[in-house]
């Protein structure tokens, strides 16, 4: 047993740090949240570079072959930053679910992703099927038109493709499509952590053969196991922003004096910010374990992420509120970082199963 | 970096694979460990424990006896002593076995408490005077800290020894003292100086129960059961080769015992068995809130697990432990407390129908689950988890000084 973090991984750590330190601070994060994309070209080129576009990928499709334990590295520190670059929706939601699939195209879409000059979104979700990912009302008629209206695709409104889930005689199947296609109307706006976001509808699309991805099981389970590999990824974000929501406390009330004395002196508050570390601790020993079932492909895989997003799903938001509390009036202020990790952590909750279902899921 | 101290204190590089299973000598260390459990547990002890009886003093020595004859009394001893000199990880693996196998949580106060101050701090005269009778359980030990007006500010004792040529006179009195109605021995902290700060004038000393001037009045706690004590000394004569160590060094001691108690502090194993039970109870009662609740408890409980073996990943790895024992006794004993309170649920209104230790007497058992009167006696008696060792809000100030630094 060995449960340490190797020297590689060490390093990704504190080059992605590095970047959060040095080129990702709250008011470039704020800069980025008001511009049109809601992310910035400069630093995804710089992630293209750094090679983190590419490395969850096969080495097959010309990625690093790194797994889930890198991706919770990079997504932790993405939290502890609150960066909202769109790697969930371009590399994890689209990159990993197409590495893994067998559409003859996809080399060509993985190189363009790896490289920077591609965005591509997953459309799962509706209005009405709540986190039932698996029973779109999108649907493929018999003259191969797309119809149907998705919610909540993130990063849709820049991405040159979008992978759609939908029915065709009853069974489940995913098909990439050109974002520009006849019959696409994409309204975009952003989300309440500051990421953008589409309601995208289909009227009548033309498919032929060349856009479909998977058809039946295959589908089903390309979306499930991705859903799976993006609920860790935004379980670690959390963890992260666990961890900043302890540390900027700890260090706001060392700073801040009343009655003549720094309020981290009151044993009332003190009590408080142990609770917040035990449980970000706590979330990071759950975090470990889901890595690593999800690496070993195991067949408990599900339900150890489903445990991990419903504790960070529950003492995500607890972090949160506790940390703008200890701010008092600081922690409701927009211009202050710390409220952003409790829009943060209610976004995470809310996304691929909130900690209700999660953990009504591990009980079947 | 901040948040680093806790867990990755050590320095070595790691070029391996994380992994999280045990390795093959520990897999065939476990198997040796089950094996004694389903062989050479006493089994008057096992059927009692399993359908929810209480166990005599004699049971608990009979128990303790068979894990002295199978050598693995001295279960976190170095060898020289005649201990067992495991791993981390197997000491590890030993409690958390028995704890999944129902058996009584082993008297800590011999063999994990005073022996480890003996040998670290007495003289060869008292190691060879106790320790062997420690590993054999042929001395029932009891722990002498508390006192009426001192709890969690222990340094405030005023149990007092005075040397009165080749004796201590001993004068005061002890409190919460557990199964000191069983025991041979009681190893003291007593204050031999009031001149200087409060913590310089305390000693450890030993003492036989059977000294004249000791009375044992019994605390019946709420849940009906007698298990802790008053105990008394009025005059009575300790020899000065009972004190351990310097005069005056008692609280460096006691600091050293509460640093040596650092494992099996979070029963990981021993909730593990309570949950699966919760878990089949539960779902044959086709209840999504009580359901609901228990999945939440299953993955706290899985939270406890990794979280303690991430400790020994880095105590195996060269790092040295930090104030981790404080989060494992914290939500460990919260995890205990909330199995027993969600036993006491499934129970519904048989939840009222509790007979105390001493059963029905000549009345016919009352209707309801078999499960509702353990329930209910564990609800009451696990109160006592979160209040000793430390309470869990002084576990809070530890965090607060080690962790947080304020």
């Amino acid at each position: 047993m060995n449960l340490n973090y190797n020297e590689e991984q060490i390093m990704l750590r504190e080059q992605i740090q590095k970047f959060c330190e040095s080129e990702y601070d709250f008011y470039k994060r704020e800069d980025v949240v008001k511009s049109p994309e809601n992310f910035d070209k400069k630093a995804w080129q710089l992630f293209s570079e750094q090679g983190w576009l590419s490395m969850p990928f096969s080495e097959e499709s010309g990625g690093l072959g790194f797994g889930p334990i890198e991706l919770s590295i990079l997504f932790e520190e993405f939290g502890k930053a609150l960066v909202i670059e769109p790697y969930l929706a371009t590399v994890v939601l689209s990159g990993t679910l197409l590495d893994k699939s067998s559409y003859k195209n996809k080399i060509n879409l993985i190189e363009n992703i790896s490289n920077g000059s591609l965005h591509v979104s997953l459309a799962y979700a509706e209005a009405d099927n709540g986190y039932d990912y698996l029973s779109p009302n999108t649907s493929v008629n018999s003259d191969n038109n797309l119809n149907g209206t998705k919610t909540l695709v993130l990063n849709g409104g820049n991405a040159s493709n979008l992978i759609v889930s939908c029915k065709k005689e009853g069974e489940f199947q995913l098909v990439l499509i050109d974002s520009n296609s006849d019959g696409v109307s994409i309204n975009s706006f952003t989300t309440i952590d500051g990421q953008s976001c589409s309601e995208i509808s289909f009227e009548n699309v033309k498919l032929d053969e060349t856009n479909l991805i998977a058809v039946g099981d295959e589908a089903i389970t390309l979306i499930n196991e991705t859903i799976n590999l993006a609920t860790l990824c935004i379980s670690a974000e959390a963890v992260g922003c666990m961890e900043s929501c302890y540390f900027k406390t700890l260090e706001y009330t060392k700073g801040r004096e009343q009655f003549g004395q720094p309020i981290s002196s009151f044993q009332v508050l003190q009590h408080r910010m142990v609770d917040m570390y035990v449980e970000s601790e706590l979330s990071k020993s759950l975090l470990i374990k889901a890595m690593l079932e999800v690496q070993s492909n195991s067949k408990d895989k599900f339900k150890h992420v489903s445990a991990l997003k419903s504790y960070v799903g529950k003492y995500g938001k607890f972090s949160a509120k506790e940390a703008v509390q200890l701010h008092g009036g600081m922690g409701v202020s927009e211009e202050m970082m710390i409220g952003h990790y409790l829009k943060k952590m209610v976004s995470i909750d809310a996304l691929f199963g909130n900690a209700d279902f999660h953990l009504n899921k591990i009980g079947k | 970096m901040y948040n680093e101290a806790l867990f990755y204190q050590s320095k070595y590089i790691f070029k391996g694979i994380m992994d999280i299973n045990f390795s093959k000598e520990d897999i065939a260390f476990r198997d040796e460990v089950r094996d004694w459990l389903s062989n050479d547990y006493p089994k008057h002890v096992k059927d009692k424990t399993d359908n929810g009886t209480a166990i005599t003093k004699q049971d608990m020595i009979d128990y303790h006896k068979a894990i002295s004859k199978k050598g693995w009394m001295g279960y976190n001893w170095p060898v020289e002593y005649g201990g067992t000199g495991w791993s981390s990880t197997q000491l590890y693996i030993f409690n958390k076995e028995f704890g999944l196998a129902g058996c009584p949580p082993l008297l800590a106060f011999g063999v994990s408490m005073v022996a480890p101050v003996i040998w670290t701090f007495g003289n060869d005269e008292q190691k060879e005077r106790f320790l062997p009778d420690i590993l054999n359980f042929d001395t029932w030990w009891c722990q002498g800290y508390s006192e009426p007006g001192s709890g969690s500010d222990l340094a405030s004792l005023k149990t007092k020894a005075v040397l009165n040529g080749d004796h201590y006179i001993v004068n005061g009195s002890k409190t919460w003292t557990t199964l000191a109605q069983n025991a041979d021995w009681i190893f003291c902290l007593v204050r031999t100086d009031n001149s200087g700060i409060k913590q310089e004038g305390i000693s450890f000393l030993l003492i036989d129960m059977n000294t004249p001037g000791i009375e044992v009045k019994p605390i019946i706690t709420i849940d009906g059961e007698h298990e802790v004590n008053s105990v008394f000394f009025t005059d009575v004569k300790v020899p000065a080769e009972n004190l351990v160590g310097e005069e005056g060094k008692g609280w460096t001691y006691a600091k050293f015992l509460l640093a040596h108690e650092r494992f099996g502090i979070a029963g990981v194993g021993a909730s593990m068995r309570q949950l699966n039970r919760l878990k089949d109870i539960i779902s044959k009662l086709d209840n999504n809130d009580l359901q609901k609740k228990v999945n939440e408890l299953e993955v706290a409980l899985s939270a406890i697990e990794i979280t303690e073996l991430r400790l020994l990943s880095a105590l195996e790895n060269g790092g040295h432990p930090g104030a981790e024992s404080s989060i494992l006794k914290i939500k460990g004993t919260e995890m205990q407390q909330a199995l027993s309170e969600l036993f006491v649920e499934a129970s519904g209104e048989y939840a009222l129908m509790y007979p105390g230790p001493h059963g029905y007497g000549n009345n016919d058992k009352p209707a309801g689950p078999d499960y509702a009167a353990e329930g209910l006696s564990g609800f009451l008696n696990l109160r006592k988890t979160s209040i000793y060792g430390g309470s869990n809000e002084i576990q809070k100030n530890i965090l607060s000084k080690f962790v947080l630094g304020v």
